[in-house]
């Protein structure tokens, strides 16, 4: 099958999952013999057009702008739309596969100038991401959700949780949607794991332990509730120490937070770090903790569980789906300190808990979510949307 | 959001998003309808922070995001 992947986001150009997800899952539906191009934005000192493992990558260039990010986002996507009916030409494509609202108005204008059939992958909601609708931005964000879910032969979503939630929300019907979990490369993640140095470089010692967030600074994120929990975490365990990895909006608040806490000395942000020093930052760490309040997925609980290291996480969405609570990571209640403190404490107190959980973890991730499996169920998806 | 990294977010959305890209002072404040000191002074504020680099062209300073300026403008997007 030859495939068109449209995605806002594909590395170097990373923002958050999607980006790693559309790189795993193309490589694996290359694997399977499919023929994968995929059409993004460009990226200074990445080529336009490149081969990568296999799955050919187009970067256009967007040569209108807009302040407005509404306006832009618009803009980029008539780029994109031109360079797919450009590409058709030659590839003659089978199916059109969008990721999120973001590259919609592409991937509905693809489908219908090209008689296409078009599969939409949702990664998250902005009525989740928000929590609710609060300004005409948003309004207009939902709305292209909507119409991205009706145009769509196939909607994918990553979770039961969103499935539930479009079901719910856009009235999208449950026998159009496949639930398709996101995979992990575990690969990445074997190899011997870097201790001491790696970890003095944030400020870690090596008779102490590194809590671990890694994630967007955004308020569905839910680190302004690590962030309080902190008091209750050192007094428990005093060789503690805080590692907030990633960058976002709320940053400057969160940083005030800390300071408000009184242990801005035990808490380090460190704004973007490559992938590779994620990699490292996580197998360093003695418990990732992901206090989402709003997760459709959270791939970032799959890495820790595939870097072998506990996961404390919040009792949200997919994590509550990818989490076997007492068993593969420790599941808290959202929105609740105490209870963030109380999952990260029971973790850190006991080496011997601590160590059974990271081992079923990483079984879990290397039995049940290979890219391998995505690709093969993303391609199923493909061949009922060209049915149908 | 700060105000300098919402202007840094309107810097991108322009397009100066390369040195081939860059624009000046002037250009810059039509686009986002700042007045021209404020402009300057905020332009300043991101160069210093390494998130908006300065190409020199005809005698002319040009102003564009630099990569650092573009990941710390996609951190901000959900």
């Amino acid at each position: 099958m030859k495939v068109c992947i449209l995605t806002w986001e594909f590395p170097p150009r990373i923002v958050g999952g999607i980006a790693r997800h559309c790189f795993g899952l193309a490589k694996a539906l290359v694997k399977e013999n499919h023929e994968v191009h995929v059409v993004s934005l460009e990226f200074p000192g990445t080529p336009l057009d490149e081969d990568v493992d296999g799955v050919k990558v187009h970067r256009v260039i967007v040569e209108l702008g807009h302040p407005s990010f509404t306006t832009w986002t618009l803009l980029f996507n008539h780029f994109m739309e031109k360079k797919v009916g450009a590409l058709n030409k030659d590839v003659s494509f089978n199916t059109i596969h969008i990721h999120d609202w973001l590259a919609a108005p592409a991937g509905i204008a693809a489908k219908h100038c090209l008689n296409k059939p078009m599969v939409a992958t949702v990664h998250s909601t902005e009525a989740g991401r928000a929590q609710g609708l609060h300004s005409p931005d948003s309004y207009l964000v939902d709305g292209w959700e909507w119409w991205m879910t009706y145009e769509a032969k196939r909607v994918i979503v990553v979770s039961d949780s969103v499935k539930w939630e479009i079901h719910n929300h856009f009235r999208t019907p449950q026998d159009k949607i496949d639930v398709i979990p996101n995979g992990i490369d575990v690969t990445r993640y074997q190899k011997e794991r870097p201790r001491d140095s790696f970890r003095r470089l944030y400020g870690v010692d090596p008779h102490e332990k590194l809590v671990l967030f890694i994630g967007r600074l955004a308020p569905q994120k839910g680190v302004e509730y690590l962030i309080w929990a902190i008091p209750s975490i050192i007094q428990h365990c005093p060789g503690a120490k805080f590692v907030i990895a990633g960058d976002g909006w709320s940053r400057s608040y969160l940083e005030g937070l800390v300071d408000s806490t009184g242990y801005g000395n035990r808490t380090r942000f460190t704004g973007f770090i490559s992938d590779s020093d994620l990699v490292d930052l996580t197998m360093s760490a003695d418990v990732l903790v992901v206090p989402s309040i709003y997760e459709p997925f959270g791939i970032v609980a799959l890495e820790g569980m595939a870097a072998g290291i506990p996961v404390v996480a919040s009792n949200v969405g997919g994590l509550a789906e990818i989490i076997e609570h007492d068993r593969s990571g420790v599941l808290v209640y959202p929105r609740n300190p105490q209870s963030i403190a109380w999952g990260v404490n029971r973790v850190l107190s006991d080496p011997g808990y601590s160590r059974w959980l990271a081992d079923n973890a990483r079984m879990r991730v290397r039995d049940s979510y290979t890219w391998e499996a995505v690709a093969k169920k993303t391609a199923k998806a493909y061949e009922r949307a060209c049915a149908e | 959001m700060p105000e300098e990294i919402y202007f840094l977010c309107m810097l991108h959305n322009i397009g100066a998003v390369s040195s081939e890209k860059s624009m000046t002072l002037e250009e810059v404040a039509r686009w986002t309808a700042l007045e021209p000191e404020k402009a300057r002074t905020t332009i300043y504020k991101l160069v210093e922070a390494n998130y908006v680099g300065v190409v020199i062209s005809g005698g002319i300073q040009r102003y564009h995001v630099t990569v650092d300026g573009i990941r710390k403008v996609l951190s901000m997007y959900s």
